[in-house]
């Protein structure tokens, strides 16, 4: 019995051990930042000095500041890129799960952009956008259309960080997609043509569903991180654009904290940023499974 | 039992791991025993050469020190510095702007370096521009005067340059460098060489292309409009003066058409077109020397166009080089400080590399009467920081949300869709907001 039991708590201390480097992780730099930022979040703190307690006031402030509502209206705004994004890598990602030459070549120019550098890809599209010597308006020009400055002008610029955001997420959506499709068994559209169902039909009763967990997945990382973005804005407009119309939620909190020497309202905005993100996420989570797949 | 001590240890481990986190500040002593100092700073390919080569040489005539350098790019800088001095994890010597002294010094970031200053014999104050010294003064209550808690890395008085081939070539009389031109003669000289030269039907010439961050202070000013009162607590972009510069400011592109037109006016854009010799007139900094060494045509500096005022304006840049109150080697640090801003061999192997103007008053002086070196006219450097440069209106304030407004707001102005009157009616409210809550920050800070 002795024996038994020092096995028992060796196997538990390594246990122990094996995890502990994740949970200490996790305790330094995520719970102790979130729990400083949540006490910050209620003081005065410049990010400097002492912190004065306040209370709610940084709050309060908060819902009569015109540039909350602004970068926070952008972020959503910008977020149209992720339906769009995930249509056109479902269509790219069929195209390629054919069998015919050339598919692996297509896949690999897709997803160059995913593995290239942000910061790297920021500066290139700055140049593609140039409203002058732009890759984009010489494009265009060539159907006569006269391009927009389209950094420079608030009806455009927002646009244009879509499309450039789709183009650099497309590689990894497409790469998900195809590995789904690559999963759903023949057997189910054997059945199916034999049944003498339409292309279409086969796609909304068979393809879709079965990808759903994955478009899911997509749906919920995509949410969280287009509401976190921050470095193409950063890079392409580090003013935050004509009148603030490309700051995102994120530039807002950085320019605040890191600029102006308000820490503690910077946390506030964080705090509010954090509790949208966790509530969508529930509300996608509580949908999804109201209507899942029972075919799994 | 057994729960209560895997705990423990846990916490042993957490707090052990917190203490090496938080005593990553300051110096430590490297691994040959002699007393490591950090320097973060950021700077042009050429100047971060030129650096180097400077603190080689100090660590050369100071056996013990060691210098590790820690480079940033320009536009990430304040960020990393903020981030490091709200991590408890500062460099032991580093740049800042002026405009933070106060917020810096108020929550005991920066070291004092006066009695540092007064013991070493070396340094004579009275051979280094007052105005980059005041600057790093503050006396708790009011900038500008009191202890000093960092010397003028350099001094940047932006000026205005031109295209001296291009004048030439097209046969117009060259600007005199003492006397500025009337805001009237500028349009017009500008006018005469805006040119459309491949005969496309587009001008590929300009006469100049500002950003409006940079250049529009030259403008306001000279016209006797400023951005905030004297008590620096109101903000007066709503004077029909200031309006007036802006107008003439926005009409260059609209109006007389000498500037690059709505789609060709990125920042990137005016510079390149300068340096390709598109551009008749540029605004000059002395960190520009070492790149324009190699332009393709001869340039020279002349005074910004006067407004109404009759006199010409523009601003002093200035990077602070302090030492973190927390460092472990107050000696070497300032001794570096010094070195790198005060001492004979150190300002000269900078002036060499042609990133700054000297700091010494003699130097200086030798310096500009050099006609050999690009520019010519180096005087007009020195002549806005004897006579007529100014700091920047953000500097003055705790911080500079306020006056970063007036730019994230102005592009309508500048594509001619509502006027400069408007402007400044609608903006100025807003600023005022943000500047009175920057007051009561300051008061705050300070107690």
């Amino acid at each position: 019995m002795i024996t038994k039991s020092n096995l028992y708590r060796k196997e538990k201390v390594y246990g122990y051990l094996f995890i502990l480097p994740p949970i200490l992780g996790l305790l330094i730099f995520t719970l102790f930042p979130f729990v400083y930022s949540l006490y910050g979040s209620f003081t005065d703190w410049d990010g400097l000095g002492q912190m004065n307690f306040i209370g709610l006031d940084n709050f309060k402030d908060l819902f009569s500041d015109e540039l909350f509502y602004k970068s926070m209206y952008n972020t959503l705004f910008l977020m149209l890129g992720i339906p769009i994004g995930l249509v056109l890598a479902l269509l790219l990602a069929l195209g390629l799960n054919r069998k015919i030459p050339g598919t692996t070549t297509f896949r690999v120019i897709y997803y160059i952009p995913v593995i290239s550098s942000l910061a790297a890809v920021s500066i290139m599209w700055n140049w593609a956008y140039n409203g002058d010597y732009g890759l984009v308006n010489q494009f265009l020009e060539i159907f006569g259309i006269k391009g927009p400055n389209w950094l420079m002008d608030k009806d455009t610029v927002k646009p244009a960080l879509i499309l450039m955001t789709v183009w650099k997420g497309l590689g990894y959506t497409m790469l998900l997609y195809l590995a789904a499709l690559q999963s759903v068994s023949r057997s189910y559209y054997e059945a199916a043509e034999l049944d003498g169902a339409s292309g279409f039909q086969m796609f909304r009763n068979i393809t879709w569903p079965m990808v759903k967990p994955v478009t899911f997945f997509l749906v919920v990382t995509n949410i969280i991180g287009g509401s976190q973005i921050f470095t193409e804005m950063n890079i392409m407009t580090p003013t935050g654009g004509p009148e603030y119309s490309s700051a995102s939620i994120v530039f807002y909190i950085w320019d605040k904290a890191f600029k102006n020497l308000q820490m503690g309202y910077a946390s506030a905005m964080a705090m509010i940023l954090g509790i949208f993100i966790f509530i969508v996420t529930l509300i996608q989570f509580k949908m999804n499974e109201k209507s899942s797949f029972d075919g799994d | 039992m057994i729960k209560k001590k895997g705990f423990a240890i846990t916490m042993v481990v957490l707090l052990l791991m917190v203490a090496a986190l938080a005593g990553c500040s300051g110096g430590s002593s490297s691994s040959d025993g002699s007393k490591e100092l950090t320097f973060m700073f950021r700077g042009g390919t050429d100047e971060q050469k030129a650096y180097k080569e400077v603190i080689k040489k100090f660590e050369e005539e100071h056996p013990g020190v060691k210098v590790k350098m820690v480079v940033t790019a320009a536009d990430q800088y304040a960020t990393k510095l903020r981030a490091a001095i709200t991590g408890n994890n500062l460099p032991d010597i580093f740049y800042f702007a002026p405009g933070d002294v106060k917020a810096y010094v108020n929550s005991g970031v920066l070291k004092n370096l006066t009695p540092y200053i007064e013991k070493n014999k070396d340094i004579k104050l009275d051979n280094i521009w007052k105005y980059g010294i005041d600057l790093y003064r503050y006396d708790g209550k009011m900038a500008g005067q009191g202890d000093i808690y960092g010397m003028p890395k350099d001094l940047g008085p932006f000026a205005l340059g031109y295209n001296k081939t291009m004048f030439e070539k097209a046969g117009v009389p060259l600007p005199d460098k003492d006397k500025p031109y009337t805001w009237d003669e500028f349009i017009k000289v500008s006018q005469e060489l805006t040119k459309d030269t491949n005969g496309d039907g587009k001008p590929d010439q300009y006469g100049t292309g500002f950003n409006v961050q940079w250049a529009l202070q030259a403008f306001v000013w000279s016209n006797g409009a400023d951005w905030l009162d004297e008590s620096k607590t109101k903000v007066t972009i709503d004077d029909p003066k200031f309006a007036e510069a802006l107008q003439y400011f926005a009409d260059m592109q609209n109006k007389y058409k000498i500037t690059p037109g709505i789609e060709q006016s990125q920042t990137l854009d005016t510079y390149q077109r300068w340096m390709k010799g598109e551009m008749a007139f540029f605004p000059v900094g002395p960190w520009d020397m070492s790149t324009f060494e190699k332009l393709p045509f001869e340039y020279d500096l002349l005074p910004f166009p006067a407004g109404s005022t009759g006199k010409s304006a523009t601003w002093i840049g200035s990077l602070g080089i302090g030492v973190s109150s927390k460092t472990k080697y107050p000696d070497e640090a300032v001794e570096l400080v010094n070195y790198l801003t005060t001492s004979k061999e150190g300002m000269k192997q900078l002036v060499d590399a042609k990133v700054q103007i000297p700091n010494l008053l003699d130097m200086a002086d030798e310096w500009s009467k050099d006609t050999k070196t690009k520019p010519n006219n180096k005087q007009e450097f020195i002549d806005i920081v004897n006579d007529y440069g100014r700091s920047l209106p953000g500097n003055y304030t705790y911080n500079a949300e306020w006056y970063d407004i007036f730019f994230t707001d102005i592009q309508p102005v500048l594509d001619g869709k509502i006027t400069a009157a408007d402007y400044v009616k609608q903006e100025q409210p807003k600023m005022q907001k943000l500047l009175d809550k920057a007051v009561e920050q300051e008061k705050k800070s300070q107690k």
